[in-house]
């Protein structure tokens, strides 16, 4: 197998822009909560950007992507890294180094339990933090990684589509971050005071760096420099607008005015919709598709809310259900016009693909449920999974990590 | 037209032609009293 250049360089370059979607997650969340929280908020993503990265090569790899054990999990034959060079690796890119591919999928693993913070933000012991999320990684990411992408694993051989992680990584992370706020509990006054984000222009100019990012996580998963990516880039870019105009209008209908927040989680939601569908989808099918997330999640936050459920930055409804939604809908609009290697969707006149679909969100729902109750439960045997009272009170960025974000100015 | 480019039109004509019938009501927003200013700080060349 030859190593191309261009493929190399565009998959290499796509690492590295979705490497900077894990800070600008951080600068997402950290505008949306009030300022004594902030630094520990953008601390959750950076210190995960270092753990993660640390994980993969050393075990994470090896579980999601190394040789298949019957179906479920890779073996740990590539611990280490052992005998993942710079020979391509058939069986996932064949044109690029397989480091390449390894460095890659690292900073898909990187991203994903950073989003579940956004449901624990302002109450979790950063101790506590740290070891779910390494557990979380090894026990829910790498097997749901392995099951839809490695080379045998299940939802794969059944043939279910997932180009960029609508189910991997949005569905895991959104289901997972409802359980983690059911489980830890609503924060102090919740639905007595409001809380209000600290800083949209922050959280404006996150969305806008995950947006940029995006392309390296959507036209990037071609794993190579050609039509594929081109394709996916445009309808990433389609999605991510007409979500973001979507959830403007409907917003603007409930709330009487268009919220600037609103545009820039429609367009996150858009974003993570399009992501499982990216590669299978044309740009028609990528206005429904973005159409359908701002509709979607919109709806969602609002029973979140009836429900008083305390996932305090909406990462259930903006990746569990939009997650969904893409992941539905690539079993609904795929063609085989844009990705021959893939199948038709429903409206192309593949039922079953729905199906399949159905089957590939159900696991993942079920298992990010189950792993991530227990890896909680087992966490807080050790070590309190909420800050006391007056540590929340004053706020994690002096209680955990004794530092102010803004010199002058500690209270809320 | 295929299914899908029907539903992305009318997907598309829901949001246009949905700002022309939306009402807008403007806030009514009181002054705030900023209580802490920073401090000025002496710098030097």
């Amino acid at each position: 197998m030859k190593i191309d250049s261009g493929d190399t360089a565009w998959v290499l370059a796509s690492a590295a822009l979705v490497m900077l979607m894990t800070p600008a997650l951080g600068f997402f969340y950290g505008g949306l909560v009030r300022r004594k929280n902030v630094l520990s908020t953008i601390m959750h993503s950076f210190f995960i950007l270092c753990l993660i990265s640390v994980q993969w090569v050393l075990w994470g790899y090896s579980l999601a992507f190394g040789p298949d054990k019957g179906h479920i999990i890779g073996g740990l034959e590539w611990i280490g890294l052992n005998g993942v060079g710079f020979a391509p690796n058939p069986d996932y890119a064949p044109t690029i180094p397989h480091q390449a591919f390894m460095v890659f999928q690292m900073m898909f693993a990187v991203i994903t339990p950073a989003l579940i913070s956004g449901a624990f933000a302002e109450r979790q012991r950063f101790k506590a933090f740290v070891l779910f999320s390494l557990l979380w990684a090894t026990f829910v990411y790498d097997p749901i990684a392995h099951w839809v992408w490695g080379a045998g694993g299940w939802l794969h051989q059944l043939g279910a589509l997932d180009f960029a992680g609508g189910t991997v990584v949005h569905i895991s992370s959104g289901v997972s971050a409802l359980v983690a706020a059911l489980v830890l509990g609503r924060r102090l006054g919740f639905g007595k005071q409001k809380v209000e984000p600290h800083d949209a222009t922050m959280t404006v100019l996150g969305a806008a760096l995950l947006w940029f990012g995006w392309f390296g996580f959507n036209a990037g998963s071609a794993l190579g420099a050609g039509a594929l990516a081109t394709s996916a880039f445009v309808v990433t870019n389609t999605a991510t607008a007409m979500a973001a105009l979507t959830w403007m209008t409907v917003s603007w209908w409930h709330k009487k005015q268009p919220s600037v927040i609103g545009a820039a989680a429609g367009a996150v939601a858009g974003l993570v919709a399009i992501t499982p569908a990216s590669g299978f989808v044309n740009v028609m099918g990528a206005i429904v598709i973005g159409f359908g997330a701002g509709v979607v999640c919109y709806l969602a936050i609002q029973l979140r809310e009836r429900i008083k459920v305390d996932d305090a930055l909406d990462v259930w409804a903006v990746h569990g259900i939009g997650g969904t939604w893409g992941a539905l809908a690539t079993g609904l609009f795929a063609t085989v016009a844009i990705n021959s290697a893939a199948a038709n969707g429903l409206f192309y006149g593949n039922p079953r693909q729905a199906l399949v679909q159905l089957v590939a969100i159900g696991a993942a729902w079920s298992w990010s449920i189950l792993g991530t109750f227990v890896i909680l439960k087992v966490v807080n045997l050790f070590v309190p999974l909420r800050v006391h009272e007056d540590e929340e009170v004053i706020g994690l960025d002096l209680s955990q990590h004794g530092e102010p974000a803004y010199a002058s100015i500690h209270a809320n | 037209m295929d299914p899908t480019t029907v539903m992305a039109v009318l997907c598309s004509v829901v949001v246009f032609a949905g700002w022309l019938l939306l009402p807008h009501s403007a806030t009514s927003v009181e002054p705030v009293v900023v209580s802490e200013e920073r401090q000025p700080v002496p710098v030097s060349a």
